[in-house]
């Protein structure tokens, strides 16, 4: 056992694939420790907001402040606030105006400002401009001069008695605070989904419940792989036959489609976590039993089965001595392939509205099911979606490798 | 003075490895088959006999290199050949390699006859179907072999007919020299016996001109082969005639050989087998010494310390040992005093 | 001809008991859940509970037609006379269009795009197995990491990706539907341009998806065979490499065609969830809008028609299969 041991986790692939997988694994259980907030609580009033570190302002205004002077913040301030557009529309005034259109960088804020305020001049006649792109660029203008101005703003706060706005204070623009000082602060680094909820913690607490559930299913699955398997290979005659004729008919029926079946039928009341992966359980260990079969087949005739048959011994014990130990390899591979296509059978569930249900618990699946209702994709909202496909991706990838490397540790012949 | 079919000399093979390691599997090899004769070549599995053969052939599939040496058919040397006319001329049409375990050597997908005809098309261009059917039908048939196998999938031959198909198909066109790797290892013995039956016909009717019959099953050699050459760890340690490797070997190592053959006979229940302890050296490293050296009963202090060449003692025998014929005659003669009380 | 006889009725017998097989699961797996849909369509007509006369109505057609006050084996024998009619009912979701009509438009959309999808994939994915094996450095170095990243990705992941780069970044393809929204199908050029550039999408993500999954199979199959007996001996007998590839691939090729036929099941469930992703019009978004409408008669006649498709692929691979292993002839006419 111990030189299996050493073997396995010599084993390039397996210990690549290991660790990912621990990874995740310590992820999943040591997040929710540090960052206690429930999974499905809203935290945003309104969609998607992207990923980013959220202050409160009210807090920062009331938080001590700090006069820094930086050289660019007056550029960077500007900078936010002309979009392309803008831009290339100053560029379009200075180039009529008779700059010559090489001087003019559009993406050098500080210089395009300068020849703007050079040259800017309402009541230039510019040929060919309408009216309206006439207000535009005044509008423009004034705007920018807003910018420009070192003036700060004001707060007022309604009297509660007159109904009367109150200057209590003001903010200049060399006001800054201590963002680890201000009393609300919010890092939220894969944003919100639809609903605005966190999607770091979300996707957290799906990937438990959906390893979770793989776990589930895959281990039923394993189980009664084995044991159909087992009886069949070992006792064979009419048990093999019918036992192989269960096993045909739910390899070439598509199971996802049984499973969509059952579990509508069940209902939305029913369809807790736990139910859908028994049900994935029960739906997939046709895989496993064929292979365990396979194996128990050939063992069947070995010299130390015959031997422990002469011996007396009966046929649990024959099977839980001679046989388990020998098959045990591909069985904890079988395994692991079972707990990965749980993940994915689930996740397609979900997609269709068949997973688990939606007010509880998150599995990547819904989260994949929301992000794809709600068209994050199209709308560009990658953080809902590509982190659970990631996640999905890593997790698959990770047991596939496990999966390979036992592999060529138990079958040298596939050793390359 | 009859023609030496086959003559080889110092042809030196080697395997690379995955990692870059040479192997050299046949090292300075040399020898001799005359037209009508039959050389066994007996060693323990790994020796390099099945890689000789391979050597053998004049094509070579990596792993296996050819590093230096000639081999010469019916007076043409091959060795250095483009390998595309190797593979025209001479695979198959001058020197045939029979696989081991033959059963498995057809396409199982494919009719006997259909691979006749892919065989004979890529030698000879212009023969039509209907000639091939003829010639291979008419072949089987001279080797005892029904006409119906050549419409027939492997699968549904048994085994000792497959090799037998495999046998005929190999000498299809002719060559001169046959190469037969273990050909009855994997069968029963009635199976072997007709297989053997085979090969000798192919000789008596002198449809092949000579055989080399590479075997571990030593009873069989003496039945089967006029000469034989005895391998050990990728050299030859001894050579001669049938008769007096297998009744009077000089080799420490092929005397252990012959002597673990069991012969039923009075006074078989008293003998023990003698078994040679021990295991052949890695080829990756070989010793520079005699290879046999730290199994051999009689080895010496310089038998490690120099390679040992063949010792040439005339009339076509010869063994790789330090020790002159007399001495090991009287070593061998004391031994047998001593197990015999 | 006359050994297939054997072979065919041997496929044909198992295809009918597979079909009677899954017939009765999708009737009694639904009426044996803990949500039995059937009793709570029962129930909700019993109680009058519904807002609308319209779903009254919807209800009370569906008991009408499948007799579901009646006793379980008399609506068992009403289930397969339906059946045979084609007569599934009306879909609760998208009445008055009845279940047959909404699985009639979306059947051949579904049909359409995965058949030619598995099947393109699956060639492609063989081909370049065998080249790697064949070929060796480069290209297998580059395939192989390559397909065991995409065997790892499920089918609606692949969508996702293709989604994402080429119809929103992109935008060379649309993002969603069976053909432009503002267009009505008909014969004209411009429609059928329309379905092909939908089409692209859902097709390419299938492929892709069966392309990694087959490369790999067929590469161990192909090296396998590379380093059989038959061609050593068949090299050795001066047979030119180019022919023996030919035999070689051949004999691969036939256990990955047992292997479509075995997984044709996943793929397709894998290629429904695709679907979904682009919005298409074909089984898989019926399905979805099935659900949210908790459309009972439409979920289970497309699971069944799934099913019936599905075990209909597999019949139609295994019969082939029988045309292309030439043992099988041989081993039916002794």
């Amino acid at each position: 056992m111990k030189h299996t041991f050493q073997q396995v986790f010599h084993s390039g692939k397996f210990v690549f694939g290991f660790s990912i997988f621990a990874a995740i694994l310590l992820i999943v259980i040591f997040y929710p420790l540090i960052i206690k907030d429930p999974p499905l609580q809203i935290v945003g009033q309104g969609t998607f907001f992207e990923p980013g570190i959220y202050v409160s302002v009210y807090d920062s205004i009331a938080s001590t402040r700090y006069t820094l002077h930086l050289d660019d913040a007056a550029a960077k301030r500007v900078a936010s606030k002309l979009n392309e557009e803008d831009r290339l529309a100053m560029k379009e005034w200075l180039v009529k105006a008779g700059i010559p259109e090489n001087e003019i960088d559009v993406t050098d804020t500080e210089i395009l400002l300068d020849q703007w305020v050079n040259n800017y001049d309402p009541q230039k006649n510019v040929p060919g401009m309408t009216n309206a792109k006439r207000n535009y660029f005044v509008r423009l203008n004034n705007s920018l001069k807003g910018l420009l101005s070192t003036e700060g703003v004001s707060i007022a706060v309604k009297n509660a008695e007159t109904g009367v706005l109150e200057e209590t204070g003001g903010v200049k623009q060399s006001d800054y605070v201590n963002v680890s000082r201000v009393a609300s602060v919010r890092v939220l680094p894969l944003g919100t989904d639809n609903f605005g909820r966190d999607v770091l913690t979300e996707l957290v607490a799906a990937t438990r419940v959906s390893l979770q559930i793989g776990f589930v299913a895959g281990i039923i699955a394993t189980l009664i792989g084995l044991t159909l398997g087992l009886l069949a290979g070992y006792v064979g005659g009419l048990v093999d036959d019918a036992i192989m004729f269960v096993t045909n008919l739910f390899t070439v029926i598509p199971t996802f489609v049984l499973l969509i079946l059952i579990s509508f039928s069940i209902g939305q009341e029913q369809r807790g976590a736990f139910i859908i992966a028994v049900v994935i359980g029960f739906t997939s260990w046709v895989w496993t039993a064929r292979a365990v079969r396979a194996q128990v087949v050939s063992l069947r005739n070995r010299d130390h089965v015959n031997l422990s048959k002469l011996s007396g011994h009966s046929i649990g014990h024959i099977i839980l001595t001679d046989i388990l130990p020998y098959i045990a390899s591909y069985v904890v591979m079988a395994l692991i392939l079972q707990i990965s296509a749980g993940i994915l059978t689930e996740a397609g569930l979900s997609i269709l509205g068949l997973g688990p249900r939606t007010t509880e618990v998150p599995t990547l699946g819904l989260m994949m099911n929301w992000a794809m209702v709600y068209q994050a994709q199209i709308l560009g909202k990658w953080w809902a979606y590509f982190p659970v496909l990631l996640v999905i991706a890593l997790i698959t990838f990770s047991l596939n490798l496990m999966n390979t490397g036992l592999d060529q540790v138990f079958n040298p012949a596939l050793r390359d | 003075m009859s023609n030496a079919m086959l003559e080889v000399r110092e042809l030196t093979t080697k395997y690379i490895t995955r990692f870059g390691e040479d192997v050299y599997a046949v090292d300075h090899v040399s020898l001799k088959v005359e037209e009508g004769k039959t050389l066994g070549i007996a060693g323990e599995s790994g020796c390099g006999k099945s890689t000789l053969a391979l050597s053998l052939m004049g094509y070579y599939f990596p792993p296996l290199h050819y590093t230096s040496g000639e081999i010469i058919i019916d007076g043409h040397n091959i060795s250095g050949m483009d390998p595309d006319v190797v593979r025209k001329m001479i695979l198959g049409a001058e020197i045939a390699y029979i696989p081991q375990s033959a059963m498995n050597a057809l396409n199982p997908t494919q009719k006997i006859i259909h691979f006749i005809e892919d065989v004979i098309q890529e030698h000879d261009l212009y023969v039509t179907k209907k000639d091939i059917s003829d010639r291979a039908r008419i072949l089987f048939e001279t080797l005892g072999l029904p006409a119906e196998v050549l419409q027939k999938y492997p699968v549904e031959l048994s085994g000792g007919m497959k090799q037998r198909t495999v046998i005929a198909v190999s000498v299809l066109l002719l060559p001169k020299v046959l190469i037969a790797d273990e050909p009855s290892s994997a069968l029963d013995v009635t199976s072997q016996k007709m297989v053997i039956k085979m090969l000798r016909q192919l000789m008596e009717t002198g449809l092949i001109s000579s055989m080399i019959f590479i075997t571990h099953e030593l009873p069989l050699l003496y039945n089967v082969t006029d000469d034989i050459m005895v391998m050990y760890a990728g050299q030859i340690v001894e050579k001669g005639s049938a008769r007096e490797i297998v009744f009077d070997p000089l080799h420490p190592y092929a005397k252990g050989l012959m002597g673990s053959i069991i012969v039923p006979e009075k006074g078989l229940r008293d003998v023990k087998l003698a078994a040679i302890p021990g295991v052949p050296p890695n080829l990756k490293n070989p010793p520079s010494g005699c290879r046999f050296a730290k199994r051999c009963k009689f080895a010496r202090m310089e038998c490690e310390a120099f390679s040992i060449p063949l010792r040439d003692i005339g009339g076509g025998r010869a063994y790789r040992c330090i020790i002159p014929e007399k001495e090991l005659r009287e070593i061998y003669a004391k031994e047998a005093y001593k197990n015999a009380r | 001809m006359k050994g297939y006889r054997k072979y065919f009725l041997n496929k044909l017998a198992w295809f009918l008991v597979t079909f009677v097989f899954a017939f009765l699961l999708n009737f009694i797996l639904p009426r044996l859940m803990p949500g039995d849909p059937v009793a709570a369509i029962v129930a909700r007509l019993a109680q009058g509970m519904t807002n609308t006369t319209g779903v009254q109505a919807i209800y009370e057609q569906y008991t009408e037609l499948f007799g579901t006050n009646k006793p379980m084996l008399e609506q068992f024998f009403l289930y397969v006379r339906n059946v045979m009619r084609g007569d599934f009912g009306f879909s609760f979701s998208q009445y008055p269009r009845s279940v047959a009509d909404v699985l009639r438009s979306s059947i051949w959309w579904t049909v359409a795009l995965q058949f030619p999808a598995i099947i393109v994939g699956w060639l492609i994915g063989n081909t370049f197995g065998a080249l790697a094996a064949y070929l060796k450095g480069g290209f297998d170095k580059v395939l192989m990491p390559v397909s065991i990243f995409v065997s790892n990705l499920p089918a609606f992941g692949m969508a996702v990706i293709l989604m994402v780069v080429f119809a929103v970044n992109l935008k060379w393809f649309p993002t969603s539907g069976g053909y432009g929204f503002d267009l009505i199908p008909s014969f004209t050029w411009a429609f059928i341009w329309s379905v092909i550039i939908h089409y692209q999408l859902p097709f390419w993500s299938i492929v892709l998806i069966a392309i990694g999954g087959q490369a790999i199979g067929m590469r161990s199959m192909a090296i396998y065979e590379l380093n059989a007996d038959y061609v050593k001996y068949s090299r050795f007998m001066g047979i030119k490499d180019r022919k023996i590839i030919g035999y070689v691939f051949r004999n691969a090729m036939l256990p990955q065609v047992t292997g479509l036929a075995l997984s044709i099941g996943t793929m397709v469930g894998g290629a429904l969830v695709a679907e979904i992703i682009f919005s298409y019009p074909g089984l898989g978004s019926t399905i979805l809008t099935a659900v949210r409408g908790q459309d009972y008669p439409l979920i289970s006649a497309a699971t069944l028609i799934i099913t019936v498709m599905v075990l209909s692929a597999n019949f139609i691979i295994e019969i082939l299969y029988g045309f292309i292993d030439p043992r099988i002839k041989a081993a039916q006419a002794d």
